[in-house]
């Protein structure tokens, strides 16, 4: 039994060797640092979006309109920008209030009205989307007007100078070194020799294409913050307390609506986010900026461990999941397989990894 | 017995991994026979139950089965159904969106021409029905059945079936007094028949009532199998629990100090409903007291608790003081705050996270008090948790067990910490007992007595009556939602509280 449960928890990194593996052994530009870099701004929109939806799958909720908020969200930017001459940042600052609040309305009528959350995400996702595509008037606007640059289109096109990409892997090991709790002083020692020469490899890598691009630094930081939320305070508490137990933690006094709620916020403030960064990497809001991503956020929480019905996850499992879906889309657009063949290899391995799971958390 | 068996186990011995479930057990059942199966939770009753029905297969255990003289051995629960023996579980297993005549035939309708027959299925579910004088409308959907009568469809399923055998394991922990009766009358009735019976409770009266022969189980091993007519309850406790037990119900009473919380004219509706549930309830809790609530099922005893808690209906008028402090319109999270607790009915369903651990659940209603700034003290936390374990003598390796995985005293001991942890002045218990084994019975009330020693007042509703009388310095009995009357303690007998739940005495 503890094995199975040892490998239950390993599978994600056990999958992500093999998947790694296999592309390895097919292309030799696979394991490049430029073609890493890529890979790494690709993984971080899918996993700061997956590292909200985490937030909403916990308490047994679902989002479905993540994926055209993205494209919504990024286009509301754009077109600022573009249309009304609006400087990069208000712009920017003024289309992520509006999506913290239309996701704050949705949560407030999912948990007042006890609207199943599929239903009101789903019309969302509808919503959303024709509202996106009114917005940019189905056409192409970009992030930044022709040529320039703002900070907007440095989202994703920033890349951390060679030294302060070494000066951060030092901050970030020492960060935590300071923060893990580990009473043997030989493990200790040992994670933290691990985890430093881990950072400093992947600055290293980094520094041989541009650098550490910006989005793995933004992404990094999403992943602390979502990982104190759901570790070391009362609202990740009851999050759990919520998904494992609803009427439970009613009666526990848990304050299930205002946590619900907060939760849709806090996916609001992702969905933006995201959604300029999908947008700015992709150099304009186009129709299908945005498309399917609701889909890659719940399958890397998926594989990463968590559970549907909510109550079970963590922050690195999902993590490791959204590395993944990612590291699976990169390797086949370099081997260029074709559009058709993608959609059926990641079904399969969503599939698959939840038939895994199923299979290993069974006493 | 000189008849042959109809059931036998021999030299039974069911190991899992660490440690011996059941070591040497011998049962016998003979036909005809209500054999009652008595022990703490954790002796091996439940092990036993699913070695006879099948969930524990041929194989995974030693020793020996027989079905009336014949070697049994059974691979699935199937193989047991064909051989007679029926389990009628705890929780039901009924589909309750179905009919009652569904639910009967489930898995097993009659078809004709390859669709299913409903004139049979209801015709011969009325026969059933009418068979053994139970007044069920085979057409009534399952869930809109009251509990007790959805266990006579169980069992009336698993008599379809030609059931030779029933095994029920607590079979009235969910009945009203009237619904258990309905159910032993049955029983009776069944055993003329011929039909045996292997039934599991805690209710040690309903076992003296029903059974032939006492078996007792403790640690795995039987302790002895007695004959009803030769024996007495506190000679089967002793042989349940090892022990001299003096006292079933421990109570201190502790000298009354002031008033804590003070309910009058409350009258209270269901959500949608513009007629009051509650009607006109008043009454006071003092510090250091234990306050009993007595009713039939239905009367409003958990409805009451559940409206103070702020989780139930909506209130008309009335008022309720908590320390002298009007108390409105609450909600879980402000009468926590306010130092108002509840323990529920349904501890798995209510009271607790069941995939999560010990230390998870015991923590989750004080987590406020636990914070440093912006982030939980996990030190702090941990320490308390440990604490309150310990104090409660929650029985589990570390506290990060599942708590879905204890027995039902542990659970309930995770619930009280939880409430505990919360330090509230008034503690709300709704049936705290029910469904635990006789020594976490005592720990409980341990636990109530310390309470109103450290100044606390104590609400209990509960539906047996000596539980009630033993643990309680006043009883309040309610009927229809009002409170029909009051007795000291020295004035209630099981006569007039029974009266007035049945409404018959108004004071």
């Amino acid at each position: 039994m503890e094995n199975k449960k040892l490998l239950r928890d390993l599978s994600p990194v056990i999958a992500l060797a093999l998947i790694w593996g296999v592309f390895a052994a097919l292309t030799p530009h696979f394991l490049t640092p430029r073609n890493l870099s890529m890979l790494m701004i690709e993984l971080s929109t899918t996993a700061l979006l997956a590292l909200g939806m985490f937030l909403i799958i916990l308490p047994g909720h679902i989002d479905l309109s993540a994926g055209s908020g993205v494209g919504l969200i990024g286009g509301v930017a754009s077109v600022l920008i573009i249309q009304h001459a609006w400087p990069a940042p208000a712009a920017l600052l003024v289309a992520f209030l509006i999506a913290m609040a239309v996701w704050m309305g949705m949560g407030s009528v999912i948990v007042k009205q006890k609207m199943p959350a599929f239903i009101i995400t789903l019309g969302g996702l509808l919503v959303f989307k024709g509202l996106f595509w009114l917005v940019i008037r189905n056409s192409t606007v970009p992030v930044a007007p022709g040529g320039s640059w703002n900070l907007y289109s440095l989202l994703t096109t920033y890349y951390l100078p060679h030294a302060a990409g070494y000066a951060l892997a030092a901050a970030c090991a020492a960060g935590f070194a300071w923060t893990r709790e580990q009473p043997d002083p030989e493990r200790r020692f040992l994670e933290r020799f691990t985890v430093a020469q881990a950072l400093f490899l992947f600055a290293f890598l980094m520094n041989q294409f541009r650098g550490v691009p910006l989005p793995v630094v933004i992404l990094g930081a999403a992943a602390v913050a979502v990982t104190v939320l759901t570790r070391l305070t009362r609202f990740g508490r009851y999050l759990y307390a919520i998904g494992g137990n609803e009427e439970a933690a009613v009666m526990s006094g848990v304050p299930v609506d205002r946590v619900v709620i907060g939760a849709y916020a806090i996916m609001g403030a992702v969905v933006a986010l995201t959604g300029f960064m999908q947008t700015a990497y992709s150099g304009a809001s186009t129709t299908t900026v945005g498309e399917l991503m609701e889909l890659d956020a719940v399958a890397a929480c998926v594989i990463g461990g968590t559970s549907l019905k909510g109550g079970r996850g963590t922050a690195l499992g999902v993590l490791f999941g959204a590395l993944i879906m990612a590291s699976l889309l990169n390797g086949m657009t370099l081997l260029a397989v074709a559009p058709e063949f993608k959609f059926i290899a990641r079904g399969l391995v969503l599939s698959l990894a939840v038939w895994l799971d199923t299979r290993l958390s069974r006493a | 017995m000189s008849r042959e068996p109809i059931l036998r186990a021999e030299g039974i011995t069911k190991r899992v991994p660490g440690v011996v479930a059941l070591s040497g057990v011998t049962f016998d059942l003979a036909p005809g026979e209500i054999h009652a199966l008595c022990g703490e939770n954790g002796a091996g009753k439940s092990t036993l139950i699913k070695l006879l029905s099948g969930l524990h297969a041929h194989g995974s255990y030693e020793g020996e089965l027989t079905v009336a003289g014949r070697p049994a051995r059974f691979r699935s629960v199937a193989d047991a159904e064909k051989a007679g023996i029926a389990v009628i579980c705890q929780e039901l297993a009924l589909v309750p969106e179905m009919t009652a005549a569904e639910n009967l035939f489930l898995g097993a309708e009659p078809t004709r021409a390859g669709l299913i027959d409903w004139a049979s299925v209801y015709g011969e579910s009325k026969a059933l029905f009418e068979r053994f004088g139970v007044r069920i409308d085979p057409r009534a959907r399952t869930s809109d059945l009251g509990t007790g009568q959805q266990q006579l469809v169980e069992i009336l399923k698993a008599l379809r079936k030609d059931s030779r055998v029933l095994i029920l394991d607590e079979p009235t922990a969910a009945l009203t007094e009237t619904e258990t009766a309905v159910l032993i009358g049955i029983l009776k009735d069944l055993r003329r028949r011929g039909i045996s019976c292997i039934y599991i409770s805690h209710r040690l009266e309903e076992v003296f009532e029903l059974a032939d022969r006492i078996t007792v189980l403790r640690d795995g091993s039987t302790v002895a199998t007695l004959d009803r007519a030769k024996t007495d309850v506190s000679a089967v406790i002793r042989h349940m629990v090892g022990r001299e037990i003096k006292d079933l119900f421990p109570r201190r009473a502790s000298a009354p100090g002031k008033t804590l919380l003070r309910v009058s004219g409350l009258n209270a509706a269901a959500g949608g409903s513009p007629r009051a549930f509650l009607k006109d309830v008043s009454f006071e809790a003092r510090a250091g007291e234990v306050v009993g609530f007595g009713g039939l099922m239905g009367a409003g005893r958990s409805e009451l608790l559940m409206h103070l808690f702020g989780a139930w209906g909506r209130r008309l008028s009335g008022t309720v003081e908590l320390m002298g402090v009007p108390l409105g319109a609450v909600t879980p999270e402000t009468a926590l705050e306010r130092g108002l607790a509840l323990v529920t009915e349904d501890r798995r369903r209510y009271g607790l996270v069941l995939e999560h651990p010990i230390s998870f659940n015991l923590s989750l209603s004080s987590l406020k008090k636990l914070t440093a700034g912006l982030l939980l003290d996990l030190r702090l936390e941990s320490s308390r948790n440990r604490e309150q374990a310990s104090a409660l003598r929650v029985k589990a390796p570390d506290l990060g067990v599942r708590v879905g995985g204890l027995s039902g005293g542990n659970q309930q001991k995770v619930v009280l910490g939880r409430v505990l942890m919360a330090e509230p002045s008034v503690i709300f218990l709704d049936e705290p007992t029910r469904g635990i084994d006789v020594g976490a019975k005592i720990e409980v009330y341990e636990i109530i007595n310390a309470l109103t020693a450290s100044g606390k007042a104590v609400v209990l509703v509960s539906s047996e009556l000596p539980e009630l009388m033993g643990m309680s310095d006043r009883i309040l009995m309610l009927h229809d939602g009002r409170v029909s009357a009051e007795f000291a303690k020295a004035e209630a007998t099981q006569e007039n509280l029974l009266a007035a739940a049945m409404g018959r005495a108004r004071n």
